[in-house]
């Protein structure tokens, strides 16, 4: 006891000594020490109040209307949390910027993408279904259950000055590197360097992964002008700008080694063959209104095998691009989204038809000078949301021009779709979609229904405008 | 003579930016009002969040890009809350001053102490937020925490105006520390509520009331008919003191739930800026609690 007494002695006086006690300032410590103990009364209150009242609240609160049905139903809005409110003070230190606690691992996060697919072709008609004069790549899909992928995606910041991503999506056929790229993150003058492997800036879908596409599948235009899933993953670089102006502007530039097979095609130079500028400018309109809109342009040497089937097209391209977008917040759970892109590609080069290596291989000039436009609404209201999409190729030019004479193709390709989306949660999104499909110029429709399945766990994804 | 002109641009240019006001860029309405009471004539607030949307479910739009992208300070309110668009914003702001571990890079929930921090969380319960209960700015104390710190951030970006950052904290607890008392009279105590969302927590730790059931089965997840049943018949059982939802959130069942059973339904600002006269924290606040007690 005496022991006691003195340990707590001992400190106290050594504080005492140490303060310095002067007579003018006397009365500030007085006031000080009055402050404290106040300020240590009114914890003392609390405390008091706190224990008051779960004394009073017996654990599993009685009165909740999970009571009222069967006992093993858990107390609605009460997830497992430590007993009630105020008694775990804990102050939160470890908040990221991505959220989570822990430091020393990455965000992951896995979104699967699974759908079943009806038709009324046949899987062999499906296969060979193609937009002639635009692509022979079919969209690839199985009547019946597909698994499209497991995305895989991980990121942190690296240091101060850089963050890094990855992107991996896991499919049937095995693993692809997508996107593995870093994004500078504290350079001045409103610059930014992304490098690596990624999704080019330019147009409104580029930039998204699939699971975060307003359909199941792209656009018309996107197919024909970029593939099944635009762009895709280039490895290159890109640099982009957002002046200190009193208007949104972003500019950006990009180097690319150019491998996407509709518009460049791996081996078309070795060395980087695709470059891109585009521009981005939006503002607010009204109280809840806010457009985007921005110009681009792809452009790059080709050596492709997507023009037809047993081909070679090597030339030059040229992709121009126009993206509108009108989103309208107008209060919680109800926003509306028209979004529009044009795209005009141009082509010219030479088509071999057979293999390089064959003799019998013929060469002729081809030119080709296509276009087209998506128009798609979204209407959401709280958990809901319907869709509506039209897309159409040969739009207002349809130049196909081999040997000097234009190519008679067939008829115009179009789609019309509608879709109804169901999103339980922030997490999960169910949609039903029915796309009249008429881009095969043969007359011949596929009537397409698609029911979807999207799950997201892990770390939560932010969402870009 | 040209010497002295130069001096004399020499001083211009190293007094400047003492003129410059500090660009505070706040997400929601609340930070903004206790950044402008903190700062006062040397800062110019930004607002990023309109008090009509979801603070959960704001997109990173390019207008908020632009303003972050000029901000010497980002203020928000943290425990995930603006989780989803903030990583976005930070980054596509291309500001080196607002990045996380930077001075301007300003975390409200760090000053704070936390309730309902869960001790296991899955998604399977709804959006629970797993560092705790967000909405903090309901506590005076925590706001006076909050505020102190904001005095503190705001004078290591701008250490010309320490005192006055100094000061105006200052003045702006004597006016929380006067309401505090206000609010203490309140006759809140002992009293019971069903809420729309886990939004009042905070309150009624401070003020001594429960909430002893919620519209939502679990956070930001809408009820179903068979759960709004059940509620029906716990709310006709228990006969709570109302039904408290906010603006723009939960009206059309808790219209429903009033018509049942006749339990009122009161409306609960959820921050600055969601009813009319709730122009600053004070008066969001001053409005809250009225709104429970009437």
């Amino acid at each position: 006891m005496k022991i006691w007494r003195r340990l707590v002695l001992a400190p106290s006086l050594v504080l005492t000594l140490a303060s310095p006690s002067f007579g003018q300032d006397v009365e500030s410590r007085l006031k000080a020490l009055e402050e404290t103990t106040k300020a240590q009364q009114e914890k003392f209150e609390e405390q008091h109040r706190l224990i008051d009242e779960l004394k009073s609240s017996p654990p599993g609160g009685a009165s909740a209307p999970g009571a009222a049905g069967t006992a093993a139903r858990p107390t609605p809005g009460e997830p497992a949390q430590a007993a009630g409110p105020g008694q775990e003070g804990t102050t939160a230190k470890l908040t990221g910027i991505f959220g989570g606690s822990a430091m020393t691992n990455p965000y992951l996060s896995l979104i699967v993408n699974t759908f079943f697919y009806g038709s009324n072709l046949t899987q062999t008609e499906l296969d060979s279904r193609t937009i002639p004069g635009f692509t022979n790549v079919p969209v690839g899909v199985h009547k019946g259950f597909n698994l499209e992928s497991a995305e895989l995606m991980i990121f942190a910041p690296v240091d101060p000055y850089f963050n890094l991503y990855a992107n991996i999506p896991v499919t049937e056929d095995g693993t692809e590197l997508e996107e593995a790229y870093f994004v500078t993150s504290s350079l001045p003058g409103g610059l930014q360097v992304k490098g690596g492997k990624f999704k080019s800036g330019i147009g409104r879908i580029n930039a998204q992964h699939p699971h975060a596409w307003d359909f199941v599948d792209v656009p018309l235009n996107y197919r024909a002008f970029m593939g099944n899933e635009g762009m895709g993953g280039e490895k290159g670089i890109q640099v982009t700008w957002l002046p200190d102006l009193p208007v949104y502007l972003q500019l950006g530039v990009e180097a690319l080694q150019g491998e996407n097979d509709q518009l460049f095609g791996a081996d078309a130079k070795d060395w980087p063959h695709a470059f891109t500028v585009f521009a981005k400018t939006s503002m607010e309109i009204g109280d809840s209104g806010t457009i985007l809109l921005g110009p681009y342009i792809a452009w790059g040497k080709a050596n492709i095998p997507t023009v037809a089937d047993n081909t070679t097209f090597t030339g030059n391209t040229d992709l121009f691009g126009f993206e509108i977008v009108y989103k309208w917040k107008p209060q919680r759970g109800t926003a509306f989204t028209l979004q529009s892109e044009y795209l005009y590609r141009k082509q010219t080069g030479d088509l071999r038809t057979g293999e390089v290596s064959d003799p019998a291989s013929t060469v002729a000039p081809l030119t080709r000078a296509q276009d087209g436009i998506y128009v798609q609404g979204l209407y959401q209201i709280d958990r809901w949301r319907v869709g509506a999409r039209y897309d159409v190729l040969d739009l207002l030019k349809k130049d196909y021009i081999l040997s000097g004479s234009q190519q008679s193709l067939g008829k115009q390709p179009w789609r019309a779709t509608g879709a109804l989306e169901f999103n339980p949660s922030e997490f999960t999104r169910i949609r039903l979609q029915y796309t009249r499909d008429e881009s095969s110029r043969d007359g011949q429709p596929n009537n397409e229904l698609y029911l979807q399945m999207l799950l997201g766990i892990g770390a939560h994804a932010a969402h870009s405008f | 003579m040209r010497k002295s002109a130069i001096v004399l641009i020499a001083l211009f240019l190293s007094a400047s930016p003492a003129f410059a006001k500090v660009k505070v860029v706040a997400t929601l309405q609340w930070i903004g009002s206790v950044a402008h009471e903190i700062g006062n004539r040397h800062v110019e607030v930004t607002t990023l969040v309109k008090p009509n949307q979801d603070p959960h479910l704001v997109d990173a739009k390019p207008s908020m890009i632009l303003a972050t992208r000029k901000a010497d300070i980002l203020m928000y309110n943290g425990l995930d809350l603006e989780i989803g668009y903030l990583p976005v914003l930070i980054e596509s702001s291309r500001n080196p001053n607002i990045q996380p571990g930077k001075p301007g890079n300003f975390d409200g929930s760090h000053f704070v102490t936390v309730l309902e921090k869960p001790i296991s969380v899955d998604r399977s319960m709804g959006d629970v937020h797993p560092l705790g209960n967000p909405h903090y700015h309901y506590s005076a104390r925590n706001i006076l925490a909050v505020a102190e710190g904001m005095a503190n951030a705001l004078s290591t970006i701008d250490p010309a105006h320490a005192d006055s950052y100094r000061a105006n904290l200052a003045t702006f607890r004597e006016k929380v520390r006067a309401k505090q008392k206000e609010w203490s009279g309140l006759p809140l105590k002992g009293k019971r509520y069903v809420a729309y969302h886990k939004y009042f927590e905070y309150l009624a730790a401070d003020y001594g009331f429960k909430i002893v059931a919620y519209v939502e089965p679990k956070p930001g997840i809408p009820p179903s008919a068979g759960y709004i049943e059940r509620l029906i018949e716990t709310i006709k059982e228990t006969r709570p003191d109302g039904i408290l939802l906010t603006p723009y959130y939960g009206r059309r069942e808790t219209d429903f739930l009033t018509q049942k059973t006749g339990v009122r339904s009161i409306v609960v600002p959820h921050d600055a800026g969601s009813t009319p006269g709730a122009k600053d924290w004070f008066s969001f606040m001053d409005q809250a609690l009225s709104a429970l007690v009437k």
